[in-house]
């Protein structure tokens, strides 16, 4: 038999060979004596843990992390758009929708991230703790996947409870980037363990009888659990299960107008100068200005639509909003609504979400108002009082309350 | 293996983005996020995992024909109540807005506990529920409901 020896390497190829062979290295195994405690063989002796359990919960895991990471991005373009992308004015309940899946699936993750880690917890005491340089790199991966997995699922009921002392940082900014975390140590894991998956979820296995509970009945009481939150909780955003909306943190009846708030006048500081009589909405274009008081405002051509407040943290409420259509306040200052962007800023002096940007797409949508009342009532102070931005698909944060000025920009 | 390699190094480069976008958004302090990792990573694998063992634990005591029903029980109250506890506790409720947190979440996670455990009472007693041979043999296994 003739051998073909391998062609000579060289260069790059030569140190990368060397790296690979230096990281898989075994490295030298750590006294006996320290294998104590948990780290002891056959602690962990329930025969419910196996492969093909941990592969299933991660599968599902990783397709609800997978929903929750597009929702959640798709909400944080919404907020802060780079100049590509682009979102329309509908369907107008498109974002509700979203942002409802986003906070509801994270929700239901709870249930499968608990089991998921439960399932492998036995490796976190795995003997040797390293058994080479990537073995310890592919550990140290896991760690920050199941950190930030921790964190995102922590960080969002803490913030859907509007509970912020134990959060240490702005809710969105970590939550947003400990996302990508997880989604890069996600990737990584499944890169790591897709041989293993495969041979878990394709080959046929006879499982032992558990010991009352079987592989499917935790599976069963992990979806009853996921069930059970999601029957407790989406009735905030899905009117008919509203009754059964026990642990949701909004009720979508309940606030001033039958309407929540997030944000109130008080909170903001605009009680005063909201309800000062010398009130004047400014609508400035790239050549005139106009600047209206409430009776001028309510002296123009009114309209009405249902449109709801979805917010961030998962609610949503459908109300009846009259008022001024934006496309024609911006066409009073002699601009062209369909090539215009609108900033719309509020009688707040400060705070992240004092003025929002409205896109050519919602200003030249005839249902984009600048809402004077709700149903049929002038707007309570705590939503907006005068006037208030209320424009279709658009989160609740960008929904402009107390509005005092209005700026005309420069087609696009 | 391609695929694999394809994964591994576009997660590392993702996690690479959040770690440069982490430290330079200026809304943002990273010394806050890394405790918080920290600290919820630390207080599932010490507390609360240790917590779920002992309860599994100390479920191996409940009779074998109620031990599957009140597992998944255990598993959901846990789960409902992760949920509902922060709501309960009320820290985030505000004085000026009454729509925030408006439900007793105290009474109401107390309620639906009691479903809970209503329903696998029922289930236990119920007399169309015949014990499997699995749970008839049970005691007879060694290392049965082990953590």
């Amino acid at each position: 038999m003739v051998r073909h020896t391998d062609p000579p390497v060289t260069g790059p190829t030569r140190v990368l060979r060397r790296l690979t062979q230096w990281c898989l290295a075994p490295l030298p195994a750590p006294p006996a004596a320290l294998r104590r405690g948990p780290m002891r063989p056959e602690v962990f002796r329930s025969r419910l843990r196996s492969p093909r359990l941990t592969s299933q919960l991660g599968v599902a895991l990783g397709v609800a992390f997978g929903v929750c990471f597009i929702t959640g991005l798709l909400s944080h373009l919404i907020q802060h758009p780079p100049g590509w992308f682009w979102w329309p004015a509908r369907p107008v309940g498109l974002y509700r929708f979203t942002q409802g899946v986003h906070v509801a699936t994270g929700l239901a993750s709870i249930p499968l991230l608990g089991a998921k880690l439960w399932s492998v917890y036995p490796h976190l005491f795995s003997w040797p703790p390293a058994r080479s340089i990537a073995h310890a790199a592919e550990r140290a991966g896991t760690g920050v996947l199941v950190a930030s997995a921790l964190f995102l699922l922590v960080s969002g009921v803490l913030n859907i409870s509007r509970w912020y002392a134990p959060m240490p940082f702005f809710f969105t900014a970590g939550h947003y980037w400990v996302a990508w975390l997880a989604v890069g140590g996600l990737l990584v894991h499944i890169g790591v363990h897709l041989p293993a998956v495969r041979a878990a979820l394709t080959r046929p296995t006879r499982e032992p009888r558990q010991d009352g509970l079987s592989r499917r009945g935790l599976l069963g009481g992990v979806a009853a659990a996921s069930g059970l939150i999601t029957l407790t909780t989406v009735g905030q955003t899905i009117r008919p299960l509203t009754g059964l909306a026990v642990l949701a943190p909004r009720h979508p009846d309940t606030g001033p107008q039958g309407l929540p708030v997030n944000r109130t006048a008080d909170g903001a500081g605009v009680r005063a100068t909201a309800l000062d009589p010398a009130y004047r909405l400014r609508v400035t274009g790239p050549d005139r200005s106009v600047s209206l008081d409430l009776a001028a405002l309510n002296g123009l051509p009114q309209y009405t639509a249902d449109l709801p407040i979805a917010c961030v943290e998962g609610w949503s409420a459908t109300g009846t909003w009259t008022g001024v259509r934006l496309r024609d306040l911006i066409a009073l200052v002699d601009a062209d609504p369909g090539h215009s962007t609108a900033l719309v800023e509020s009688l707040q002096t400060g705070g992240r979400y004092r003025a929002c940007t409205v896109a050519p797409e919602h200003v030249v949508d005839p249902l984009t108002l600048v809402a004077l009342r709700l149903g049929g009532e002038p707007l309570h102070i705590d939503h907006g009082y005068p006037a208030r931005l209320i424009a279709p698909n658009r989160p609740g944060v960008l929904q402009t309350k107390w509005i005092s000025r209005i700026t005309v920009r420069e087609p696009r | 293996m391609k695929t694999r390699t394809g994964l591994v190094i576009g997660g590392c480069l993702l996690m690479a983005y959040a770690v440069v976008g982490a430290t330079t958004d200026a809304d943002l302090a990273p010394a806050g996020v890394l405790l918080f990792l920290a600290a919820v990573l630390v207080g599932h694998d010490a507390v609360w995992m240790v917590a779920v063992l002992a309860v599994g634990a100390a479920l191996t005591r409940v009779p074998p024909r109620c031990r599957t029903t009140v597992r998944i029980a255990a598993i959901t109250a846990a789960a409902v109540t992760v949920v509902g506890l922060p709501l309960a506790l009320g820290f985030g409720r505000a004085a000026d807005n009454a729509s925030v947190l408006p439900l007793p979440y105290g009474r109401n996670l107390l309620a639906v506990l009691l479903v809970i455990a209503g329903t696998t009472l029922l289930a236990c007693v119920s007399p169309l529920r015949r014990p499997r041979a699995a749970d008839r043999k049970e005691s007879e296994r060694p290392g049965g409901g082990s953590p």
